[in-house]
């Protein structure tokens, strides 16, 4: 009988893992050589940016999705996430339904079935090119999950945002085209916002607004934010910021995307097209005041 | 005065140099043919009017072939009652290179001049740059391989009237199947010795819209308006007095324009 | 440096209906992504019944549309006669022609109604005085590709005015709801024999 039970059991000091496969799979970081072709000329960056840059080359052969407008803001009941949900392809309109707020570290959430309560995880926020945030927010995620498995606990907004500015900073010059907010309340931080963009930077603040309708977000948000703002001050706040840069930066538009993370996870807001709030909003406040009904 | 303006050439050049396209004109993308026959003479597509028995197809940049063709046809009109005798299509053909090599191929017009003259049939090429062509078949524009590809397989000296235009046809028609350029249907202009000129527009149509399956009509009311104004004949007279002349002489005398006799 | 026509942004349509024209303009004018108007028409009104659209650089929609309303009023005073669509196009289109090597850059969308024959009339222009005549609509602007779509599915011969109203007007609304450069609200003018209706759309603001 014990040496069945010897032969199915193993004493608790003995691993199956060696002292090795522990070192690389508590410390490793995550593997960055995902081995992208690259096309077989001279600078492939160049290369890249010469068939995809519509700015400064319209006619450009490949058209990435560009322009947006997101914010991020802490104040005392957390941190605000807002996006517009445009994508642009040069002047043409690609989509105006798109969904910049992308939940990162999904582990502990059981379920995808859309609940009232809060769900534990961070979340990112995408604006440049389309693909590169949902494809390493994506990656991101599965690191913070891998993090979470290993240390049976959730990682810190400032560990994740690391990854990811890690990774950015590794692939500098090939051509990535992204910047990205990170948001998260975990026991360790607090609240916690840090900005990551495809140059490498990586910024830990109060208040951010990224895209290419960034500057009247922040004119709109610098105006009328404190850190003692309610939560429905907040969300209201967040929500008029976007709208102004939806209503002038041309290549944002389409619905509200409004996100609240507090301790226990993030709130999702609502997804609201901006046509009846903007309406609502000049009509009742006599903001906007340069849209006349004159003739 | 006559001629080009050239006060935004400057502005637009110096935009050019930093890197700004020219603006894109709208170019024929077309099939043009032409082909003689023992009594006369048969063009094809996107015709131009230069005189009753001489008529131009054009191919290139579409204001160009416009307003160059209306601008030789008026000479040759002037031309013609100057001298008091028929124009004739070598003069006209003579005009339009004369004009195009003055521009250098700068004016994008690329021609089909045919017609009947005192001196029997006359049908030739114009390209933008100058040089010209006299052959008994033609074609030009981006369909011109496909449409000359018929001509060489099926052309014969002695075509009749009814080959003639079915050749021409069967020839655009080879140009808007086979070339992107080239679409919707085909005109045919037929001249003659001492008969009318015949423009066949539209001698065939291989490419029919066809007819919608429903309409997509909207409920009035649909659209939401803000604000509107009514300009109606009524609200004028508030502004300006209109009067109605009658024809009668005496009551209207000051309104009358002076002529020189 | 982006093309001239694509700076400012701004599209316009016309339209032929049963016995009436309609013609129809968004109010943006921008530079690149930034608006820095919403109440910026490109039709402009040459005869009783006669409209012209002028979209393009906004700098030469003032300088074109100003130099017609000078060439518009000569032909008035030395004709004493409004001047007809037709041969409004024909002005339109040689005085374009004139700056072959100079173009301004607009694309004009012509629409009106001969008050001699009482018949529609709509054309459309490129750049250097081409002009494209057409019995359904004729489109112009960013929103011109966008245009050609909605025209093409809407658009059905023999529209009355308050039809016609509701096909140009969504026709507009839905391509410039496609393009980044052009919308932030619309005009419209709905021409018939001896009534115009302008009215004022009411549209998206972004």
């Amino acid at each position: 009988m014990d040496k069945i039970v010897a032969q199915y059991s193993r004493p608790s000091y003995q691993n199956v893992y060696s002292e090795q496969d522990q070192q690389d799979l508590t410390e490793s970081l995550p593997p960055l050589s995902l081995k992208f072709a690259l096309p077989p000329v001279a600078n492939p960056s160049a290369f890249l940016r010469a068939m995809t840059d519509d700015h400064s080359n319209p006619s450009c052969p490949i058209k990435l999705a560009h322009g947006t407008t997101t914010l991020a803001f802490r104040f005392q009941g957390g941190i605000i996430v807002c996006t517009d949900s445009r994508a642009t392809a040069g002047n043409w309109i690609a989509s105006q339904t798109v969904k910049k707020v992308i939940p990162v570290s999904r582990l502990s959430r059981g379920e995808d079935k859309p609940t009232n309560e809060p769900t534990p995880g961070l979340l990112g926020t995408m604006a440049g090119g389309a693909a590169d945030c949902q494809y390493w927010l994506r990656y991101l995620s599965q690191q913070c999950t891998l993090h979470e498995i290993r240390h049976k606990r959730r990682i810190t907004v400032a560990a994740a945002s690391k990854i990811l500015a890690n990774l950015t900073y590794s692939y500098k010059g090939y051509g990535l085209s992204m910047g990205t907010m990170l948001a998260g309340v975990t026991p360790q931080e607090g609240p916690a916002l840090y900005y990551i963009d495809s140059d490498g930077t990586r910024l830990p603040g109060n208040l951010f607004c990224v895209g290419s309708g960034q500057t009247f977000a922040y004119g709109v948000l610098d105006a009328n934010y404190r850190y003692d703002l309610t939560e429905q001050e907040a969300l209201a706040l967040g929500r008029r910021a976007i709208l102004a840069a939806m209503h002038r930066d041309a290549y944002s538009g389409g619905f509200i995307n409004l996100y609240h993370v507090k301790e226990e996870g993030w709130v999702h807001h609502g997804f609201d097209d901006m046509n009846p709030i903007f309406w609502k909003t000049k009509l009742e406040s006599g903001e906007f005041s340069n849209v006349t009904s004159e003739l | 005065m006559p001629g080009f303006d050239f006060s935004n050439y400057n502005r637009n050049a110096a935009l050019h140099a930093r890197g700004v396209p020219l603006p894109k004109a709208t170019s024929t993308g077309t099939t043009i043919v032409g082909c003689i026959y023992d009594n006369g003479v048969v063009n094809c597509e996107k015709l131009h009017y230069i005189a009753p028995k001489i008529w131009c197809a054009g191919a290139g940049t579409a204001a160009d072939t416009e307003f160059t063709t209306a601008l030789i046809s008026s000479n040759v009109e002037l031309h013609s009652l100057s001298t008091g005798r028929d124009p004739r299509v070598i003069t006209c053909m003579t005009m339009l290179k004369q004009h195009l090599f003055r521009y250098q191929g700068h004016i994008g017009a690329y021609l089909v001049v045919a017609g009947v003259d005192p001196t029997g049939v006359g049908l030739y090429t114009v390209h933008a740059h100058g040089s010209t062509d006299k052959l008994p078949y033609v074609t030009m524009g981006s369909g011109s391989l496909a449409a000359m590809s018929v001509f060489e397989s099926m052309w014969q000296p002695d075509l009749n009237k009814e080959g003639a235009i079915a050749l021409c046809a069967e020839a655009i028609k080879a140009g808007i199947f086979n070339d992107l350029g080239s679409g919707s249907n085909v005109d045919v202009c037929v001249i003659e010795k001492d008969k009318p000129t015949q423009l066949l527009r539209n001698y065939e149509k291989p490419n029919e819209r066809g007819q919608k399956e429903r309409n997509y009509r909207f409920p009035r009311g649909t659209t939401a308006w803000l604000n509107q104004k009514v300009i109606s004949k009524e609200d004028m007279k508030k502004y300006v007095t209109i009067e109605t002349l009658s024809g009668d002489d005496n009551l209207a005398a000051g309104e009358k324009m002076e002529v020189d006799v | 440096m982006g093309s001239p026509f694509d700076i400012n942004g701004g599209a316009c349509v016309a339209m032929v209906g049963k016995d009436c024209v309609a013609i129809a303009c968004d109010l943006r004018l921008g530079m690149q992504a930034l608006t820095i108007s919403n109440n910026f028409p490109k039709i402009f009104n040459f005869a009783p019944s006669t409209y012209l659209g002028l979209t393009g650089l906004a700098t030469d929609v003032n300088t074109v549309s100003d130099l017609f309303r000078y060439k518009v009023n000569m032909y008035r005073l030395r004709e004493e006669r409004h001047i007809s669509p037709q041969t409004l196009a024909n002005l339109v289109s040689s005085s374009l022609y004139e700056k072959r090597f100079g173009p301004f850059f607009v694309s004009p969308v012509l629409a009106g109604i001969n008050q001699t024959t009482g018949k529609p009339f709509i054309c459309g222009f490129d750049s250097i005085g081409c002009i494209d005549f057409a019995k359904d609509f004729i489109v112009s602007g960013t929103a011109s590709d966008q245009l050609f779509g909605t025209c093409e599915g809407l658009w059905e011969p023999d529209l009355g005015a308050e039809d016609l109203f509701e096909t140009i007007s969504q026709a507009l609304l839905s391509a410039v709801d496609r393009d980044a450069l052009s919308g932030w609200g619309a005009q419209v003018y709905i021409i018939e024999k001896d009534k115009v209706t302008q009215r004022l759309l009411k549209g998206r603001q972004d």
